[in-house]
């Protein structure tokens, strides 16, 4: 097989869906792992707004029950990274890139500011608009191959994918949080509360490495 | 490469793909984007469709669910935004849907027949007709009921799943077990749409 990550050190099996773990993939998730750890454990930072013209600040409280909600939708988040890193099946990734999508716009809807919902939002629209791109990427590798097994596209016996499909999986990917769509995500870290707004950065760099891994393994 | 009939299909549904995204380009108003996003993702679906076999129908679910659950979270998202939560949804006030006894009949024949369907076809039929009897009758019940017969319906769908993976044996067991489950995950959570209008504030 085209080893572009490396030498796969083992594969978890689901019936005929496999996930493998190669050096490359292995890092990704477990830098997702980590970071997901980091989201349990931590508590959220208070935002400090300084009153200019007078020797006054304020700090950003965030209730129990936004943080938890907030909590709960990064660690999903950190799931679906997870999965989408490790999964060796074309539509399974995805499936996970566009829950990360969702997570995402979820992580700040809690929050109650008008410019971030409006923010988070826009973004949801532009996540949804890609998984267009995604799902048809994907069908249109399982019709002119035969297998979604990138484990089997990988193999230099396997049928080419088509240019097409390549494109509008990276396209499809950009969608869910990459440049230049990405300037519609940027005004949602504003929102307080620094460990889960992170996690819809650092989902939209894993999401962005591995799908490279993807289009030239195909 | 010779056209063939995926072909133009293919041609066609990502021509309505485009007119689709040209129409968002051009809408400013929130809600119309949300509703064109909406009808651009069922050229997607169009697209896995397209594929006729029965990978497609495997792959169609999953597309579907992620869909739905995208578009219910928006929509969420927007009536946060706007500052709706709390406002009773209204029934259709429409003096024929009120009155007449076939906005009880239509929705029964189709939740019976959704029922004997079963699975994710039937689940969506009987979810049709309650959307059609809440649209046409007020109800302010308790919809969290609801919202908790759908996540312990999908929980007995994906038990099932497992049962399949580690007990192949009992498949028949799972296979009903699947069909129930997905059949009242799919009717509770289609017929929340339009009438959870979130936390009262």
């Amino acid at each position: 097989m085209n080893e572009i990550g490396g030498v796969p050190l083992f594969f978890l099996e689901f019936g005929d869906i496999v996930a493998y773990f190669s050096p490359f993939t292995l890092t990704l998730f477990l830098l997702a792992l980590v970071f997901s750890v980091f989201v349990i454990v931590s508590r959220p930072e208070r935002q400090i707004d300084i009153a200019f013209g007078a020797d006054a600040f304020f700090a950003k409280e965030i209730s129990l029950p936004e943080l938890r909600f907030r909590r709960f939708m990064a660690i999903a988040c950190g799931l679906a990274c997870m999965g989408a890193m490790v999964t060796g099946d074309v539509f399974d990734f995805t499936l996970f890139v566009s829950l990360v999508g969702i997570c995402n716009v979820g992580i700040v809807a809690a929050v109650r500011t008008y410019h971030v919902q409006d923010a988070a939002y826009q973004y949801g629209l532009v996540a949804l608009a890609g998984t267009v791109p995604l799902f048809s990427a994907a069908a249109i590798v399982a019709a002119t191959t035969g297998t979604l097994s990138m484990l089997e596209l990988a193999s230099p016996a396997a049928p080419a994918v088509p240019l097409i499909a390549r494109a509008l999986l990276v396209l499809g990917v950009m969608g869910e949080g990459m440049a230049p769509f990405y300037a519609a995500k940027a005004e949602m870290f504003r929102a307080p509360g620094a460990p889960y707004v992170i996690m819809c950065s650092l989902s939209s760099l894993l999401i962005f490495l591995r799908v490279t891994e993807v289009v030239l393994l195909l | 490469m010779a056209w063939n009939e995926y072909s133009f299909g293919l041609l066609v549904v990502f021509l309505a793909a485009l007119v689709g995204f040209m129409a968002l380009a051009r809408e400013r108003d929130d809600l119309h984007k949300l509703l064109l996003v909406d009808l651009v993702e069922v050229a997607s679906i169009a697209v896995i469709a397209l594929l006729g076999t029965d990978l497609a129908e495997a792959l169609i679910l999953p597309g579907l669910v992620v869909g739905i659950a995208e578009l219910l979270a928006l929509s969420q998202l927007y009536i946060a935004k706007e500052g709706l939560a709390g406002v009773p949804p209204r029934g259709l006030n429409i003096e024929v849907v009120q009155k007449s006894p076939a906005t009880v009949i239509i929705p029964g024949f189709l939740v019976v027949y959704g029922i004997v369907l079963s699975g994710f076809t039937g689940g969506g039929i009987a979810a049709l007709g309650l959307v059609f009897y809440f649209m046409s009758h007020r109800f302010l019940g308790d919809f969290h009921v609801l919202e908790l017969a759908s996540g312990i319906s999908w929980a007995l769908w994906v038990a099932a799943f497992f049962v399949f993976m580690f007990a192949p044996a009992f498949w028949f067991l799972a296979l009903m077990g699947a069909a129930v489950g997905i059949l009242l995950k799919v009717i509770t959570k289609i017929s929340l749409v339009g009438v959870m209008w979130g936390e009262a504030e």
